[in-house]
């Protein structure tokens, strides 16, 4: 029979304290070990909704084809934007799609830990794989939302230009950002659920925050630098129409300050995540 | 690096809010204020230098009374919590029943989920699939499992969760408090899967109030109690500890009535010890207040748990005390410690609520286990002659 133990001290000695470290391989391999996961995660999202809702998909094309013809009454007559010579609905579209990821990203993300904690109370995994998950899923729905685009330029009679080669650098900042705030979303709702209440809010401000209805021309010159490190979708989206619609290269400048503060935003965002994920199922 | 299936835990510590609430805004502007004011919010520890190690294929039963800090180790072993100080390495997969109806999704079928689960448990699509009929069979969802999981009833949800964690080939299975849900045979066939489950090399970290099935499951015990380890090692031994300190804590309640019971005892032939299969005697002593008629019942119960057995014997009460006794010409209760229930009723009129009275041991022989374990003990020893001869 073993022994009893008897009362000890009424703290744990200092050197047992549990410390997270994030080592950043150790994450990697985890996370490439959890794709499946993710995969299926992001699976169940869409046949949930496929079950749910009676348009399905077809929500994915509705929301910024719905922007796009709202922005080209108001804006395009009222404010008469310098669209460069493109046509204002493809000017506005190549905007709203890069928005509309990004905010169904992190709407959708920050909801993904809080909404599915009944599972992260019973089982093990990296837990960004939701906030993933969830991206994953405004990803697919931007790719349906593309397939209007096509629609779009046959409608106007206008071509994208060669300088669309160019796109998939855009694509990797803009994965960058949203990867980044998609994560500190997630994790910060979980922990403050007024946020929960709040985003939506702040996404809403963030649709006029950026080049989205407008160009980026807007801004004041002196101010687009500290611009693009505030928020980098601005440089994306001016990427985007200057290569797909305008035939000129994105301006490398503007580009690169949004791509170094993405690639900050998402490490630190990432390093956070992992830190503050340990208490999650206290907060529960 | 640990073999899989092992558990080494050491010198965990846990703490939690003293006062839970969510970490909402209003919570951290309070937090903000009280920390200006000086004042220091408190922790409650859940977990204080707990040791647990378990090695590959050992069946380790978790006891304790409640917050005693059970779910909060079995969560940390699942790594879904973490210490707030100490060592753990878990190696080999790990597949938890902690909570019943838990991360499964009700607008998914029973298929889509199973292989949700399987992936959170590490597995392959194709791996999911290799065992999917075997999952379907033990549930017993085989007409149901193309059905959206909004439509099981919460004893099919269960069956579900309890399938796929247990055929899903985890080194390490952890089960929390499960079997309260789900019908007596599916208890049972949970039981026998479990063992299986040992039998093939699994470890098993089982936590339960059920304390004839922790008997019947598993070889060690630990005794939880107020975040601490009261005691580890063979789980007949923490058992018995276990059901002495409970009984220490609801001894014996002296109940407010009509009728009084001043005195109740068990005794043997000789007036003291009580043997299994030998003649046991019940004596009581009632102070009745005036003329009632009623009935006198007995119980005796394992443990504080229900009644083995249940005696009744219709009397009419005088006033002032009567002495009453009860004659039991071969106890058939093995080895062990037993409680004495008392009541006296009359129609729907609890004179004397039903309560346990008085607690007595046993001496006899141990009860013989069932083969290979897979069912509980069973609560009483028949006196048996056996032969055999050539037919």
């Amino acid at each position: 029979m073993a022994g009893v133990v008897d009362e000890q001290a009424d703290a744990p000695p200092e050197d047992l304290l549990f410390r997270r470290r994030v080592q950043p391989l150790a994450v990697l391999k985890e996370l490439w070990q959890a794709r499946e996961l993710a995969r299926t995660l992001a699976e169940r999202e869409l046949r949930a909704r496929y079950k749910q809702t009676f348009l399905g998909f077809a929500w994915a094309v509705i929301t910024p084809v719905m922007l796009m013809i709202v922005f080209t009454l108001f804006f395009d007559k009222v404010a008469n934007i310098d669209t460069g010579g493109a046509p204002y609905p493809l000017f506005s579209y190549v905007g709203l799609l890069p928005w509309t990821f990004f905010s169904s990203s992190v709407s959708s993300a920050s909801q993904s830990l809080v909404s599915n904690m009944s599972l992260l109370n019973k089982v093990y995994c990296p837990r960004e794989v939701f906030p993933m998950g969830s991206i994953l899923v405004a990803g697919l729905d931007t790719v349906i939302a593309t397939g209007v685009l096509g629609l779009l330029f046959a409608v106007t009679q206008y071509a994208p230009r060669i300088t669309s080669v160019y796109v998939p650098i855009l694509l990797a900042v803009q994965l960058c950002f949203t990867l980044g705030v998609a994560l500190l979303a997630a994790i910060a709702t979980v922990y403050i659920r007024d946020l929960r209440q709040s985003l939506p809010m702040f996404l809403q401000l963030g649709l006029f925050a950026t080049p989205v209805a407008f160009g980026l021309e807007e801004i004041p010159a002196s101010l687009r630098p500290l611009y693009a490190v505030l928020n980098p979708l601005g440089p994306v989206i001016d990427g985007y129409r200057d290569t797909v619609l305008l035939g000129q290269a994105p301006d490398w400048g503007l580009l690169g300050l949004g791509a170094a503060s993405s690639l900050v935003l998402l490490l630190g965002g990432y390093t956070l995540f992992k830190r503050l994920e340990t208490g999650i199922a206290d907060v529960a | 690096m640990l073999p899989e299936g092992s558990i080494a835990a050491s010198h965990l510590w846990k703490r939690f809010r003293a006062d839970k609430r969510h970490r909402v805004l209003r919570e951290q502007v309070a937090k903000v204020s009280d920390r200006l004011r000086g004042r220091r919010r408190g922790w409650r520890w859940a977990l204080r230098d707990v040791d647990l190690h378990v090695e590959p294929g050992e069946a380790v039963g978790l006891m304790g009374p409640n917050g005693s800090g059970k779910s909060t180790l079995l969560k940390i072993l699942t790594r879904v919590m973490y210490p707030y100080a100490g060592r753990l390495e878990v190696s080999g997969r790990v597949g938890a029943l902690i909570e019943v109806r838990a991360g499964i999704h009700p607008q998914l079928t029973g298929r889509e989920n199973a292989f949700l689960y399987g992936s959170l448990l590490g597995l392959n699509r194709r791996q999911v699939q290799q065992r999917f009929d075997e999952i379907v069979a033990f549930a017993q969802l085989e007409d149901a499992i193309d059905r959206q999981t909004k439509f099981y009833s919460s004893g099919m949800q269960m069956r579900l969760g309890f399938s796929v964690a247990a055929f899903l080939e985890p080194d390490i299975l952890l089960v929390d408090e499960i079997l309260a849900v789900g019908d007596s045979s599916f208890q049972q066939r949970c039981l026998e899967r479990m063992s299986a489950a040992l039998a093939e090399g699994v470890s098993l970290v089982f936590v339960s109030h059920d304390l004839a099935a922790i008997e019947a499951v598993t070889t060690r015990g630990v005794l939880l109690d107020q975040g601490r380890v009261r005691m580890d090692g063979p789980v007949r031994d923490v058992l018995n500890h276990y059901r002495q300190s409970v009984e220490e804590v609801a001894e014996l309640q002296t109940v407010e009535s009509v009728v009084k019971l001043v005195d109740a005892l068990v005794a043997g032939s000789d007036g003291r010890t009580v043997r299994t299969q030998e003649e046991a005697l019940i004596s009581l002593t009632l102070d009745s207040p005036g003329q009632h008629a009623g009935s006198i019942c007995l119980g005796l119960s394992e443990g504080t748990a229900t009644p083995i057995v249940l005696l009744r014997f219709d009397a009419n009460l005088p006033p002032g005390p009567t002495e009453v006794r009860c004659r039991l010409p071969r106890l058939p209760l093995p080895r062990g410690r037993y409680y004495l229930w008392v009541a006296f009723v009359r129609r729907r009129a609890e004179l004397l609520p039903w309560h346990p009275a008085a607690h007595f041991d046993v001496i006899g022989p141990d009860l013989d286990s069932a083969p290979l374990g897979i069912m509980r003990l069973s609560p009483v020893h028949v006196d048996a002659h056996w032969e055999l001869g050539r037919s």
